[in-house]
């Protein structure tokens, strides 16, 4: 490359023009929260995006990858919001991990339409540092609707489905496939803001 | 004094809630043994119907109409809500037939003048009904009658009254046919011609009951009336003109009502935490819906949100006819400002009221830990409100609590085992020992039990443990 084409590009990435993949997190402007694992945040670009929608595509775990984050949200006073949670959160492993317990809020729909409102109203509201959502089914365009709330909310939303939606495409910010490998977690990243997908790694 | 005459020719159609629609409405009364129409709507004289005549030829012009007797008893309540709302005008209000007084002339002064006190009360967005017909008198009576005949004139001093009412007919002093007759005998037809006759010589001719009529009226003598008092309770109702047979459509109806409570509680500053409705069916019994809020509120828009979100949950055996709204207890607005500097609260308890409304109260709860060995017994639900004041729980539990799964299962699961082993969907792998508990003999639910640490073939680590007594495996929680 010439010294001048060089210097065209510097030009181009100094004013912002250029985007170039996979580089620092602070070229996606979008707020960022460590997740508290550091090869995870170096390939999600910093740490889970606030305001936006996340998604797990697991068959049970995931809630662990999030642990670290509730409890760095639980210090703010908003709530922790658990839509159809699949067992109850077990309040003493919570308190151990540093999540104030306190700051949980168990809500239940008692069909797919009531759950699917309850959420979007929690990731709008304001009142909610992060939502978690284990949906039956999801549209398209309610997925949507939940990716504006909780950009409106300023609030984490994660959804856990199954990791049988792998190929499906999907609205969410950031979509992680997540599967036990030993006594381990191994993750592989589908889709991130600013950047390309496809790494997997081991936590 | 002062008084305000607030005249509501269309009170006895306006105490059915019809909606948006218009049907053609008429309320009848009985004169001479036959059925009359009292007065109709608007969309009910486009066919032809006027007030006054017979029943049959009403019908025959147009046989769809809606008829209704006068309801007296609706029709009191109404003036009753108005009044309620025309109490921040005035604390000295008394009725007449489809009439309001008020005694502004105490109240102006609150106001900085009458001008400005009359301007407000007719542009008042909650006024239950629209003002149109008003008149200022110096007596109560002269303004009742001057709001109905005049509507629009203001007389300021006792001395212009007379010429106010001077043209206005004889007929409307009284309803005493007799006194009528006396006077109408001698020639007068109007106040004026009374007015005009000598006090002794109309006191010899016509008696002195017609003085004191007139003495009244002008002024010239007290007319003491009966002075509303705000009720104790709130409890109205509304007559539904169509029947309602969907649960949310009654959020239009409800409307009204709740508007009337707001006027009621606004008047003494109050707020409501519980609201109970009933609806009413033709032959069905009554369904009933409790309305419970986290904080007290007076605010119309925010009671029918959460109105709204109840009737989801409603199921209405037949369609309603007539709704009532009851409010037993209702406590002081200044309780309810809170926190000057805690305003976010005011709008997490909305979030939550919503969520609860809709979804139920057993379905938004809140988490505790308890200090107890079983793990069924170590946390429990909680109210999410109040949170923030709320003694934090993080001492109930010890940094050493590890090894425990962070999911539990809402009650253990009894598991199969074969061959001495615990089986869930496969054979369980048992892999660490994970503690023995004994505890619990003092309420009776004592337990004895050894917890493990499994694994399923499908690499889920399991938290299982093996009663003592019973030699049972149970499947307690899911590790991650």
């Amino acid at each position: 490359m010439s010294a001048e084409a060089k210097k065209s590009i510097d030009n181009l990435l100094l004013q912002g023009l250029l985007w170039r993949g996979g580089s620092a997190p602070a070229l996606t402007g979008r707020p960022v929260l460590p997740s508290g694992f550091a090869s995870l945040d170096e390939s999600i670009g910093g740490g889970w995006p606030r305001g936006a929608l996340v998604e797990l595509l697991s068959e049970g775990p995931g809630l662990s990858l999030l642990l670290p984050a509730l409890a760095a949200l639980s210090r703010e006073a908003r709530w922790l919001a658990w839509v159809n949670a699949p067992w109850l959160p077990y309040a003493p492993a919570l308190a151990v991990r540093g999540v104030d317990v306190s700051r949980v809020l168990l809500i239940r729909g008692r069909d797919g339409d009531q759950s699917l409102w309850a959420t979007e109203q929690a990731l709008r509201s304001g009142n909610c540092a992060a939502v978690m959502f284990w949906p039956q089914h999801i549209s398209t365009a309610r997925a949507r609707r939940l990716q504006l709330a909780a950009e409106e909310g300023d609030c984490l939303g994660v959804l856990f489905r199954s990791r049988k939606l792998v190929r499906q495409s999907s609205m969410a910010a950031l979509r992680l496939e997540v599967q036990p490998s030993g006594e381990k977690l191994e993750v592989h990243v589908l889709k991130r803001p600013a950047g390309w997908g496809g790494r997997r790694l081991l936590l | 004094m002062q008084w305000l005459g607030l005249y509501f020719p269309d009170l006895p159609l306006d105490v059915f809630w019809s909606g948006e629609t218009d049907t053609p409405l008429a309320v009848t009364r009985r004169r001479k043994g036959r059925d009359i129409i009292d007065r109709c709507n608007v969309s009910a004289r486009q066919q032809g119907i006027r007030p006054g005549m017979p029943l049959n030829a009403a019908l025959v012009l147009y046989p769809g109409l809606h008829l209704h007797e006068r309801d007296a008893k609706g029709e009191q309540q109404r003036l009753e809500a108005i009044a309620a709302w025309a109490w921040n005008y005035s604390s000295r209000i008394s009725f007449d037939p489809l009439l309001l007084l008020l005694e502004v002339g105490g109240s102006a002064k609150l106001f900085g003048g009458i001008d400005i006190l009359l301007e407000r009360l007719c542009t008042d967005t909650r006024a239950p009904v629209a003002v149109e017909y008003h008149a200022l008198a110096p007596s109560p009576g002269a303004a009742a009658l001057l709001a109905r005949l005049r509507p629009g004139c203001r007389v300021g001093a006792t001395r212009e009254l007379r010429e106010a009412l001077g043209d206005i007919p004889l007929a409307q002093l009284t309803r005493d046919a007799r006194l009528l007759n006396l006077m109408q005998g001698i020639g007068l037809s109007s106040l004026g011609d009374a007015l005009d006759l000598p006090r002794p010589e109309l006191a010899r001719r016509v008696g002195q009951e017609a003085l004191r009529l007139l003495d009244r009226l002008l002024g010239r003598a007290p007319d003491p009336r009966p002075l509303w008092q705000p009720p104790a309770r709130f409890h109205q109702s509304l007559l539904l003109l169509a029947e309602i047979g969907q649960a949310p459509a009654l959020q239009f109806p409800a409307r009204r009502l709740v508007e009337a409570l707001c006027a009621f509680l606004h008047s003494r500053d109050a707020a409501v935490q519980q609201l109970h409705w009933r609806f009413l069916h033709r032959d069905a019994p009554p369904s009933q819906l409790d309305q419970g809020m986290l904080t007290p509120s007076n605010q119309a828009g925010h009671l029918l949100e959460l109105f709204r979100q109840h009737l989801e949950n409603l199921q209405l055996p037949e369609a309603v006819v007539e709704m009532e709204l009851r409010v037993d207890a209702w406590q002081a607005a200044d309780k309810i400002h809170g926190d000057l500097f805690a305003p976010a609260r005011h709008e997490d308890q909305g979030f939550l009221e919503r969520l609860r409304a809709r979804l139920g109260e057993d379905s938004v709860r809140g988490l505790q830990g308890r200090p107890d060995h079983r793990p069924e017994k170590r946390w429990r639900y909680r109210d999410p409100l109040p949170a923030r004041e709320d003694t934090p729980c993080r001492e109930v539990f010890s940094p050493g609590e590890t090894g425990v799964p962070l999911w539990l299962l809402p009650r253990p699961r009894r598991l199969r085992q074969r061959n001495g082993q615990p089986w869930h969907e496969d054979c369980l792998q048992l892999r660490a020992f994970s503690r023995r508990i004994e505890t619990g003999w003092w309420d009776g639910e004592d337990v004895a039990r050894d917890y493990y640490r499994a694994r399923n073939p499908a690499g889920q680590e399991l938290w299982v443990y093996r009663d003592r007594r019973s030699g049972h495996w149970y499947l307690q929680g899911v590790f991650e």
